[in-house]
């Protein structure tokens, strides 16, 4: 049983931005997947669009920060993937046309 | 988890002396080509030499500097060995930068003093590098690109300074011989690979470019790198063929590298272009006819062709990469220090936001016809188009500083 669902999660996510290219995480497609236990410990599983992000942890905090503001979140765990690297074709439709891709 | 550290980025405090000072040398450096006649269109004229260590003292190795100081724990993924080493770098520079101009206009005599002060700025730069490369474990290609990009710097200061001491009559060195490794090392050691390095982490990035191979920017790091130690054999044997080898080296680096970009150009799927795509545009076509004119130099022995090549290697080239860069790393910088700690408390500003839209692209306007213009001059040897030039290089460089300041100031009262 868990405490929220894995769109619950997106959800709150997407309140984070990056602020260079202005789009939220989850439609960038750089969240990869959430999930949490009946007790609210959340497991989030994340790509960064470059290994040389300048903003790498403060983007971790951004996330976690987002994520802890949902009632009931004990324990927020964030783990930074490359595998599958990230690339356009897994953003939304709509930040694909925004940058023209 | 990978781990990339990012935690030891160095304060804004710290790296605003070199951006603002490598801007006040760039509009320094559009208001000298004022003074330029075509009689002093020469390489060995000692208005020219006082006008390229301006720009490339001054306005490159400045901002280089500058951001290196923030970029090098984002490339090598550790924090810098003594980045408080920084604060002592850029006032040497300049002291060093402006000596070596007055000396090279009015007095040989100040050369060695300004050539000793800037080998101080410089060796510790390059030993703040080398210990920091030091904790890497292992080395990327792009590491090896910084650190080998160093060791150039490191000898190309060395020959520097025996110049200097040469010009001088401290030594009694062979100037012309010497020149040649200098310029090579220095140029084509330090500053290309520098950039080559450098932009295939930042280009991708602002791009969203991936996938694509490293195998020419590989090509083109080792082929510069050898062509510029052939360069160097050649002055030490007075080899014509060792000298040539290296041009061809160079030459073929030069076309990776260019293939590389237009690769990951090519394939971007952020297509918008803002003033810093625009610039990298104009900092390509430059450098692609800047290969041209210096391979029409070795064909038709033409000085004016050779100076061509290096105004437009050195205006539109190095100019608009770091012009260009500028745009992304002072907005981010500023936006990092002052903004980043009201995400989720309050609205913040995106990163475009910061950038002033009519004096960036004023700038990026002024300035690639002020390049265009004095190229024409000194190609087909029409005087008044060089104070046509300097006159929009001059509106771009007030342009490119105004719009500096900016961002550096944008909301500081919040």
């Amino acid at each position: 049983m868990s405490m929220y669902t894995k769109e619950e999660l997106f959800l709150a996510i997407s309140t984070v931005i990056d602020p260079e290219v202005g789009f939220n995480l989850v439609e960038m497609g750089l969240i990869y997947d959430a999930s949490s236990d009946d007790e609210g410990n959340v497991k989030v599983t994340m790509t960064l669009s470059t290994k040389a992000c300048p903003l790498h942890q403060m983007i971790i905090q951004w996330v976690k920060e987002a994520v802890e503001k949902m009632a009931d979140i004990k324990e927020v765990d964030i783990e930074v993937v490359w595998e599958p690297s990230w690339n356009i074709t897994m953003a939304d439709d709509n930040v694909k046309k925004a940058l023209g891709a | 988890m990978s781990a990339i550290s990012q935690e030891f980025a160095p304060p804004f405090k710290l790296i605003a002396p070199f951006f603002i000072l490598g801007g006040l040398f760039y509009l320094v450096a559009s208001f000298f080509v004022f003074g330029f006649s075509l009689e002093d269109a020469s390489q060995f004229s000692p208005k020219t030499i006082a006008f390229v260590h301006l720009f490339l003292l001054g306005f490159v190795m400045m901002t280089i500097f500058g951001a290196m100081a923030q970029l090098v724990p984002v490339v090598l993924e550790v924090g810098h060995f003594g980045v408080e080493l920084f604060y002592a770098i850029w006032p040497l520079l300049l002291i060093g930068t402006l000596l070596m101009a007055f000396g090279f206009l009015y007095s040989p005599a100040l050369l060695p003093y300004g050539g000793v002060v800037v080998l101080i700025a410089m060796m510790i730069f390059v030993m703040e590098i080398f210990m920091t490369i030091s904790k890497v474990k292992k080395l990327t290609l792009v590491m090896s690109s910084v650190l080998i990009a160093n060791i150039f710097l490191f000898f190309g200061i060395i020959v520097g300074l025996l110049m200097a001491l040469s010009y001088a009559g401290t030594l009694s060195f062979d100037i012309p011989a010497l020149l040649r490794s200098h310029i090579y090392l220095v140029i084509g050691g330090y500053i290309n690979i520098t950039i080559m390095g450098l932009s295939i982490v930042l280009v991708p990035m602002f791009t969203l470019s991936h996938s694509f191979s490293l195998k020419p920017l590989y090509i083109a790091i080792y082929m510069m790198s050898i062509g510029v130690v052939f360069v160097v054999l050649s002055t030490l044997f007075d080899g014509v063929i060792l000298a040539n080898i290296g041009y061809f080296l160079a030459l073929t680096s030069q076309l990776s590298y260019i293939y590389i970009i237009y690769i990951i150009y090519k394939t971007r799927p952020r297509k918008d272009n803002d003033v810093y795509a625009l610039s990298l545009m104009f900092a390509f076509f430059s450098l692609i006819m800047a290969l041209v004119s210096g391979g029409a130099y070795f064909v038709f022995q033409n000085e004016s062709l050779l100076l061509v090549a290096l105004w437009l290697l050195f205006f539109g080239f190095f100019g608009f990469m770091i012009t260009g860069h500028i745009y992304k790393i002072i907005p981010f910088l500023v936006w990092f220090e002052r903004f980043s700690p009201l995400v989720g408390k309050q609205k913040v500003p995106m990163l475009v936001d910061m950038v002033p839209y009519n004096s960036s692209q004023a700038q990026l306007i002024f300035s690639a016809v002020g390049v265009l213009l004095v190229a024409f001059a000194l190609l087909f040897g029409v005087e008044i188009l060089i104070s046509a030039g300097a006159s929009f290089l001059v509106v771009g460089a007030f342009a490119f500083f105004r719009s500096m300041l900016y961002m550096i100031n944008f909301n500081k009262e919040k």
